[in-house]
């Protein structure tokens, strides 16, 4: 990483991520993603095992060095985002203690940083006050999830960070979560979250991120992804092209434009490829399929698979 | 670090039911055995009185802060140190406050079997060989706090307590603490003389006798040694470790 001045964008944005890289041999986990998180944006990081969710989340999180690329988290470098308490982290699995009890983990955390919420705040809002005397080997899976949210809180960061949160809660437990949360984000916060769970981005986030093999394949609002749920989707390649003109395209009923990619929602698919090919001859690698977010879901998992038997 | 983390790392250590067992029962249990049992027919019964007692000061020591070091595998597996990864303590704070913590809970077993054997058996020492048998054997537990910890940097969860336990026999046994150095045979004696144990409890036996006792100057050099190479393998397996990740 290097340690150039940052400025515009990069010092602003919750989350700048240029492109960044990380192998693992010949693993590319993550393989050139862009992302820019605006301060206040909740956003979804969806995919299939694998799309390396966890490997960005890690790379923004300072636990992982990444190969190539720059990161910033509200313009500092994950190490010192960190060390400042700006970024708050529930992470997938374990991370929680057996020998101490809930309010001894959380209040050890706390003492580490310097402007933490008081411990009974993190509990309260996490739910987990009447479990603070509990030891961590007592506790059920729905119940340490809450935990790792509490102590994940407890720093009161700026940016907060949850991988896979809600996975061994049941439903109540998880309508309570996404409660808390909200009231988290609704002060001005930024929340990124992975989740395997569709409806939790649709319900949640401002914003989704889908990843398949390292890249980042979709990424709009909530809005235009819920659009792609309707009618076909056309995706393709089109060197050049400008936003603009895509509009003007029969039957489009949304677009997300990322580059040179294109997908298009279209309530006629065939009348928005014909129009599409004879406006724009160059456009290459056309995928016409009808899928919502769930679909696109499946689609990139069924693609991880195609690649993996390959 | 804070004080508030120190105190509750030393709470989960202390809480432990083998703590209490190991670190703190087993040596005043075996002081009172062994000088029932080894000082009856000895020549002179004061020495071995006080011999066993700085043995069994060295042993609670030994057993205290390795095994704290070792806990660190545990949180290892459980992901605690990524856990911490993600708030400003440092990864040095992180291995400075584990080997506190140990260092301050020898001193529990070293002060308690010092104490029941003045009060109990009637060991009586001068002042400096007091501050010897506390004060210097407690020091000597630095490079032992950290081989714990290099153990609990090194083992999985589940092959921890194997790999201490053979660690701690290793230590006790052919160190000096549980076979006397007067009935090991010569060549034992100097594998022995590798061991930081026999040193520790050469600290100790200085303080009872002259024979086959060393001098603490070099006990303190080979010490010191063994902190920086054990303080050196310490680190160099965090970084390695969290680098990995």
């Amino acid at each position: 990483m290097n340690e150039k001045p940052i400025s515009g964008v990069a010092a602003g944005a919750a989350v700048y991520l240029a492109g960044v890289r990380k192998y693992y041999g010949d693993v590319h986990a993550v393989d050139g993603v862009d992302l820019i998180i605006a301060p206040g944006e909740v956003v979804a990081l969806l995919g299939p095992n694998g799309a390396g969710k966890s490997t960005t989340v890690d790379v923004m999180l300072g636990l992982t060095r990444p190969d190539a690329g720059d990161v910033r988290v509200f313009g500092k470098t994950p190490h010192d985002a960190v060390a400042a308490g700006t970024i708050g982290a529930m992470l997938q699995e374990g991370a929680l203690l057996d020998d101490a009890t809930v309010g001894e983990m959380v209040a050890m955390v706390a003492s580490l940083h310097r402007k933490p919420m008081p411990v009974e705040d993190a509990l309260r809002r996490a739910g987990v006050e009447e479990l603070a005397g509990r030891r961590g080997s007592k506790l059920s899976g729905g119940q340490k999830q809450r935990v790792r949210f509490a102590i994940a809180l407890v720093s009161d960061p700026d940016l907060l960070i949850l991988d896979e949160p809600t996975a061994a809660m049941d439903v109540g437990s998880r309508r309570e979560f996404w409660g808390s949360m909200r009231g988290f984000a609704d002060a001005g916060r930024t929340v990124l979250f992975a989740t395997h769970y569709l409806e939790e981005a649709e319900e949640f986030a401002d914003r989704v991120v889908l990843m398949r093999s390292g890249t980042v394949v979709a990424d709009g609002s909530v809005a235009e992804v819920r659009a792609l749920a309707s009618g076909r989707t056309l995706r393709a390649v089109v060197p050049g092209v400008a936003e603009q003109a895509l509009h003007g395209l029969p039957g489009v009923t949304e677009l997300i434009v990322r580059g040179d990619q294109i997908a298009l929602s279209s309530k006629d698919s065939d009348a928005t490829l014909r129009a599409l090919l004879s406006r724009h001859p160059q456009a290459r690698d056309i995928e016409i399929t009808a899928i919502g977010l769930e679909g696109a879901f499946l689609t990139l998992t069924a693609d991880e698979l195609e690649g993996a038997a390959r | 670090m804070s004080a508030t983390y120190l105190a509750l790392e030393m709470r989960r250590v202390l809480r432990t039911p083998a703590f209490a067992v190991f670190t703190i029962g087993f040596p005043v249990v075996l002081l009172f055995l062994y000088s029932g049992i080894f000082t009856n027919d000895a020549e002179n019964k004061q020495v071995a009185l006080a011999i066993i007692m700085t043995s069994m000061c060295a042993f609670g020591g030994v057993t205290a802060s390795l095994v704290t070091g070792t806990r660190a595998a545990e949180e290892r597996h459980a992901g605690w140190q990524r856990q911490l990864r993600l708030t400003p303590l440092s990864g040095g704070g992180y291995l400075v406050a584990k080997v506190i913590v140990g260092m301050v809970v020898a001193l529990g077993p070293i002060l308690l079997v010092a104490l029941l054997g003045g009060l109990v058996q009637g060991v009586s020492l001068d002042a400096a060989g007091w501050l010897r048998v506390t004060l210097g054997v407690w020091l000597g537990m630095l490079p032992i706090a950290l081989i714990g910890l290099f153990i609990g940097q090194t083992a999985t969860a589940d092959s921890v307590q194997a790999v201490t336990q053979a660690v701690m026999l290793l230590l006790t046994l052919i160190g000096g603490i549980f076979i006397p150095v007067d009935s090991m045979p010569g060549w034992l004696i100097n594998v022995s003389k590798v061991l930081p144990t026999y040193w520790i409890s050469q600290i100790a036996r200085g303080a009872v006798t002259t024979d086959l006792s060393e001098g603490l100057g070099t006990a303190i050099l080979v010490l010191a040694a063994w902190t920086v190479v054990a303080g050196a393998l310490v680190v160099r397996r965090y970084r390695r470790d969290s680098a990995r990740v």
